[in-house]
């Protein structure tokens, strides 16, 4: 009977241990072209750049950012749009389909969409721009500005399927909920506060983990749309590990980035979880009041 | 109109606006590109489309390319993923329980991580430049997700169903073939078309392991047209690119938007 599972299971520790553990072992050698891309143990001066590598934490800042704004946004996009779309509507396949497609397209085809659309001075948004500002934005030219379009691709790409999470959601609360608190009284805020979120929450949860997780390691939108620039302000901590494997060849170091960042990604949901959780009880603990 | 109409309006023309754009500028000439407001001679073409289609090697070589792709990491997911999903079913709460967490935890993993380990797991192997190949790495990031979706479609199942076949004497074989895949057959449509679609779009792994022009896959076919530079892109064949390679997965989500949804929500709750 457990037979069944292994052949799944060997196929996940193919790609998910080996990785890891490899990773952990390159870490502590030097693997580059130097090299001529052997492996030769180097007493953790892998580690040691990587703690001084302000590059590498520039690019995490950046990718924090990035996570954070994106999916703040999505969450609260999406949940505005899921509350008025709770309502029996005609057309509802459509309107799943249409915005299932910005989900759906590999991110590399809008990406450079994007770009194109972001163009200075031939886009629609640069033209828009100088009808009324009267000088050009430059987007994707201006360091303070590059980042936020990458931000506006992943909302418009995400959040249609935010919503479509948190819809599930919505529909699984029974309705008579709401007649009991109209009965008493109570608004359509209150009943968002005291009804909707608490009960949505692990649908709320779910979404925003899988949204950080996924966010954070941010790499096909990035390297097509800006590539990174410009000067490395929209670079995220999965292109500069790319970039240190594919482009310096110093396989050494980019292992040294990928195993570090999990260790990163893997305490940063822990304490997420943690918090949710606690958000949680507490409102399960308001709920039975 | 009424607030929920308007955000439908909303909704659409968010989610189809840029995707217009980009079929607007893949009929419009250069000219007509860089000067839209002035008068041409000639405003609308087909050359983007001629130059994608015909180019060496065509366009349509790089969908049939993730076609092929897809279809085969989804056949060996299901293939690994149905009697993973039966077997996780049929575990004590427990133990069942720890590898629901196991799964959870490299469903979430952003897999790009994975790329430089991969990588020399292809060399090693001498997996690269093959579209075969590539179905093994897609099948295993995906089992996390089709794990999940089948164990639970097949613990939804009334147990008697399966012990009423046993006492009739069907082997486990009969009784998925007859009984178990036809009830769950919903299930295996979410989970077919959802790992196709990650299948289709995965970009990293394509990117390393595949240089052979005449075998890139669409994601990295779209990027390569990019090329380095960030200052000459051919946008108007790139539209036209993009509207091609748009097409098929247009349809296939408006085919197939009810196990899309399922499967997705079903993740979710489940989850």
């Amino acid at each position: 009977m457990l037979m069944l599972l292994i052949p799944s299971l060997l196929f996940l520790i193919a790609v998910f241990a080996l990785p890891l553990i490899r990773y952990g072992w390159l870490s502590f050698h030097a693997d580059s072209v130097m090299t001529g891309l052997i492996a030769i143990p180097n007493q953790g001066a892998n580690w040691q750049r990587f703690i001084h590598d302000s590059r590498y934490w520039q690019d995490l800042l950046q990718t924090l950012r990035f996570a954070l704004v994106s999916v703040t946004a999505e969450v609260i996009l999406g949940l505005a749009i899921a509350l008025i779309l709770n309502q029996p509507l005609r057309k509802r396949a459509l309107i799943r389909s249409s915005s299932l497609i910005p989900w759906a397209l590999p991110t590399t085809v809008m990406a450079l969409g994007w770009r194109w659309i972001f163009n200075t001075p031939y886009g629609p948004v640069d033209r828009l721009v100088q009808s009324g500002l009267g000088h050009s934005l430059n987007a994707l030219g201006e360091p303070s500005l590059a980042w936020i379009t990458t931000v506006y691709a992943d909302v418009w790409k995400t959040t249609p399927f935010v919503a479509l999470i948190l819809l599930a959601g919505l529909q699984t609360i029974p309705s008579d909920l709401y007649e009991a608190a109209k009965l008493e009284g109570a608004g359509p805020w209150i009943c968002l506060r005291r009804i909707t979120i608490p009960l949505l929450l692990p649908y709320l949860g779910l979404a925003l983990m899988f949204r950080l997780a996924q966010a954070f390691g941010v790499f096909d939108l990035v390297q097509v749309m800006t590539g990174g620039g410009p000067a490395s302000s929209t670079e995220s901590i999965a292109l500069y590990a790319y970039w240190n494997a594919m482009r310096f060849l110093d396989f050494g170091y980019s292992a040294t980035i990928m195993i570090a960042s999990f260790v990163i990604l893997s305490s940063l949901i822990a304490i997420a979880w943690f918090v949710i959780s606690m958000a949680r009880k507490r409102s399960v603990g308001a709920l039975a009041e | 109109m009424k607030p929920g109409r308007i955000v439908i309006v909303i909704l659409l023309i968010w989610s189809l606006g840029p995707l217009a754009w980009q079929l607007y500028t893949s009929f419009c000439t250069d000219q007509a590109l860089v000067m839209p407001f002035a008068s041409h001679d000639q405003r609308w073409t087909l050359a983007h489309y001629q130059s994608v289609l015909t180019s060496n090697p065509p366009f349509t070589r790089y969908l049939f390319n993730s076609l092929f792709a897809g279809v085969l990491s989804t056949i060996l997911t299901l293939l690994l993923a149905i009697p993973a999903g039966y077997c996780l079913s049929k575990l004590g709460k427990r133990s069942a329980l720890v590898i629901k967490c196991l799964l959870i935890g490299c469903a979430l993993f952003p897999y790009v991580l994975l790329f430089l380990a991969l990588l020399e797991i292809a060399r090693f192997l001498q997996l690269g430049n093959s579209l075969i190949a590539l179905a093994i790495p897609y099948a295993a990031l995906s089992q996390p997700l089709a794990v999940l979706l089948l164990a639970s479609a097949f613990s939804d199942l009334p147990s008697e169903l399966e012990d009423a076949a046993r006492v009739e004497g069907l082997t486990i074989l009969q009784r998925f073939r007859w009984i178990l895949l036809p009830l769950i057959s919903p299930a295996i449509a979410s989970t077919a078309i959802l790992v196709f679609l990650f299948s289709w779009n995965e970009y990293p792994i394509a990117l390393t392991w595949i240089s052979d022009s005449d075998k890139l896959t669409l994601p990295v076919a779209m990027a390569r047209i990019a090329g380095s530079s960030i200052h000459s892109v051919p946008y108007g064949p790139y539209a036209a690119a993009t509207v091609i390679g748009s097409i098929p997965l247009i349809l296939l989500v408006m085919i197939f938007q009810k196990p899309i949804v399922s499967g997705l929500t079903t993740g979710a709750v489940k989850g």
